[in-house]
């Protein structure tokens, strides 16, 4: 009762006690497991016996790992580009299509999502091997005379991403797209503008916010996807999360894990920043 | 001040009551938790060993899917807690777990079919429970003569149809050390096989991570490869092309075993459980398809799906020092990383 009488009482004011089950909820699963990975962070040896900051210095003084950073950050972009290019024509013909044909594109669009992300990183290596679908494909129409290497690469990696991640892309943008204005978009054909000034002088700038958390949730979801890049990608390719499997697991170097893990949060919060950043500059801007 | 009611505190007994009976993890008695490889291991001890001792011990068995890595690295988190009773471990992984005094002694009088395995298998900490012969693996409809030597695999046509894996499982960590003594290295000296391994890698057909290798064997993207009898045998048994050679150098074994967690909950029943992971009836069922697991029993009549002919071969074969290899297992793994990477 004393929460109503708070609430309805004194405007702008919160009760506390109403959100104390999920703050404590993610001080203990989140907060807590949070202070514990920094402080292992700050132990200069594997055993733990002794503070330092060595895993740190190993980690950002060496090349390599700089570059495995820089390849985490690149694979997240190259998701979102690829995911935004094809993601804005199929929003723009499910915006231009009837009720019916919506309803196929919108299970067309949420099937990969009800399937297990494992299987459908093997069927892509179904799909993009030696002797897989693409390759026999390309080899009968006599576009290429040996079957191409497009397992075990950052392109293959990228191709699986994109069907991977979708939907994360499409579903926000197709609903900040259902409730944009036609009459916006009429009369800037009507004013004379072509077809690719209105998409980006009127539709861009109007569905950017379903872009930005379409993008969000891909950048988030591909730097992270370690399946489909231990799977795909290969082990020539290296990316932080598989760097902390393979050092919390089989190296047991939990100190240099926790600081590839903090790096892990930490790019990918900078991009979810930079995107929000972006958000808050095209509102404004 | 907040006044609990008689209803919220009904509520929340209600509650504590429930929680408190939520099964966490079996620790009843005739019950235990073993942790257990993911795969052809699970389904070949939930089909195969469970059901036989739930029938002869009234045991009821939950499996926790872990990899072996995963295994040492969940019991070491727990700090004391163990999430399960009986772990399953390959000798790098076992080397490391022994060190960290993970395991509980071994008392091997209660295992009843002690006298039943060859000598040296049951250790003070740790029992054996199936042994793995690791070599070279090949599609023979695409090379009218096999690779030979481990050195083979890093000539033409081998090279280009290569998958190479690296240190982070045993097969591979001791696979890479036979090619390193090839050109000239030794168990605790790989140095001669990274000058190979770059050269190889530009040619080489996939390098991937050692869980993807059967399935890139079995979409045709590899055609050559270094793993254990075990998945050839499950390879050919799905239909796929493929024959296992031993090296000239001979083939490799380790052995695969299992333990009881330092602080388990039910350690007479985890006696009883690797007693009947040991016995003539698990290991001769076990030998079969679609598990080809080599069995380590001397009462075992040996089925011919299996690439060796008696477990006395084992003791010719290849065998590996992990007290010498785990030490420097971490800087093998980033010099993998920093070479072999793009």
């Amino acid at each position: 009762m004393a929460g109503a009488a708070v609430a309805g009482g004194t405007e702008g004011k919160v009760d506390w006690r109403l959100a104390a089950p999920l703050g404590l909820t993610y001080l203990a699963f989140f907060a807590a497991p949070f202070a514990i990975l920094l402080g292992i962070s700050f132990y200069a040896d594997a055993e733990q016996t002794r503070l330092g900051l060595d895993s740190w210095t190993k980690f950002y003084g060496d090349a390599f790992y700089l570059k495995v950073i820089v390849d985490t950050l690149k694979l997240g972009v190259f998701a979102v580009t690829a995911t935004t290019l094809l993601a804005y024509p199929l929003a723009l013909l499910f915006r231009a299509v009837g009720p019916r044909a919506q309803r196929v594109l919108i299970f067309i669009i949420l099937m990969p999502l009800l399937t297990s992300v494992v299987i459908r990183t093997f069927a892509w290596i179904v799909i993009l091997a030696r002797e897989g679908v693409v390759n026999q494909t390309l080899l009968a129409l006599g576009v290429t005379a040996a079957p191409l290497n497009l397992l075990q690469t950052e392109l293959g990696l990228v191709i699986a991403l994109t069907q991977i991640e979708m939907p994360l892309m499409l579903l926000p943008l197709l609903t900040v797209m259902n409730q944009m204005d036609q009459n916006l978009v009429d009369a800037s054909r009507a004013l004379g503008a072509s077809k690719w000034r209105t998409f980006f002088r009127v539709i861009l700038p109007l569905t950017l916010p379903g872009w930005i958390a379409g993008a969000t949730l891909v950048f988030a979801s591909a730097t992270t996807a370690f399946i489909s890049q231990s799977v795909i990608g290969g082990a020539r390719l290296v990316y932080l999360p598989a760097l902390i499997w393979q050092q919390s697991m089989v190296v047991y170097n939990w100190p240099f894990a926790a600081v590839a893990s903090l790096t892990l949060l930490f790019t990918v919060l900078a991009g979810i920043m930079a995107l929000g950043w972006l958000g808050r500059f095209a509102r404004t801007g | 001040m907040t006044v609990t009611t008689r209803r919220e505190f009904l509520a929340g007994a209600a509650a504590l009551g429930f929680a408190s009976a939520w099964p966490f993890r079996a620790s009843a008695a005739g019950s235990l938790t073993a942790a257990i490889y993911p795969g052809t291991w699970e389904e070949a001890y939930r089909g195969v060993l469970a059901p036989a001792l739930k029938k002869s011990a009234d045991i009821d068995v939950a499996f926790d899917s872990l990899f072996a890595v995963d295994q040492v690295a969940k019991v070491r988190a727990a700090r004391g807690v163990p999430p399960f009773d009986c772990f399953v471990l390959d000798p790098g992984p076992a080397a490391s777990a022994m060190q960290a005094g993970l395991f509980e002694p071994i008392d091997a009088s209660k295992l009843t079919n002690a006298a039943k395995v060859p000598a040296g298998l049951i250790t003070s900490h740790a029992v054996t429970c199936n042994a793995q012969v690791v070599g070279i693996a090949y599609n023979p409809k695409k090379f009218a003569t096999p690779p030979k030597s481990w050195a083979d695999l890093f000539k033409s046509p081998y090279v280009e149809r290569l998958g190479l894996t690296g240190f982070q499982t045993t097969f591979g960590t001791v696979s890479i050390i036979e090619m390193a003594k090839v050109f000239g290295g030794s168990e605790t000296n790989v140095e001669p096989v990274f000058a190979e391994l770059k050269k190889a890698v530009e040619k080489a057909a996939a390098v991937a991570a050692p869980a993807a290798m059967p399935g890139l064997f079995q979409q045709g993207q590899i055609d050559v490869m270094y793993t254990n009898t075990n998945t050839v045998a499950i390879l050919k048994g799905r239909g796929v092309s493929i024959e296992f050679v031993k090296p000239e150098t001979g083939a490799i074994t380790f052995q695969t075993t299992l333990h009881i967690v330092k602080g388990a909950d039910n350690v007479a029943n985890a006696y009883k459980y690797m007693d009947m992971a040991i016995s003539a009836e698990v290991q001769g069922a076990l030998q079969k398809q679609p598990y080809n697991m080599i069995p380590i029993n001397k009462d075992v009549k040996l089925v011919e799906t299996l690439d060796i002919k008696s477990v006395d071969e084992l003791t010719k074969m290849v065998t590996h020092d992990w007290t010498k290899i785990n030490p420097q297992r971490a800087a093998w793994i980033e010099r993998f990383n920093k070479e072999i990477t793009k």
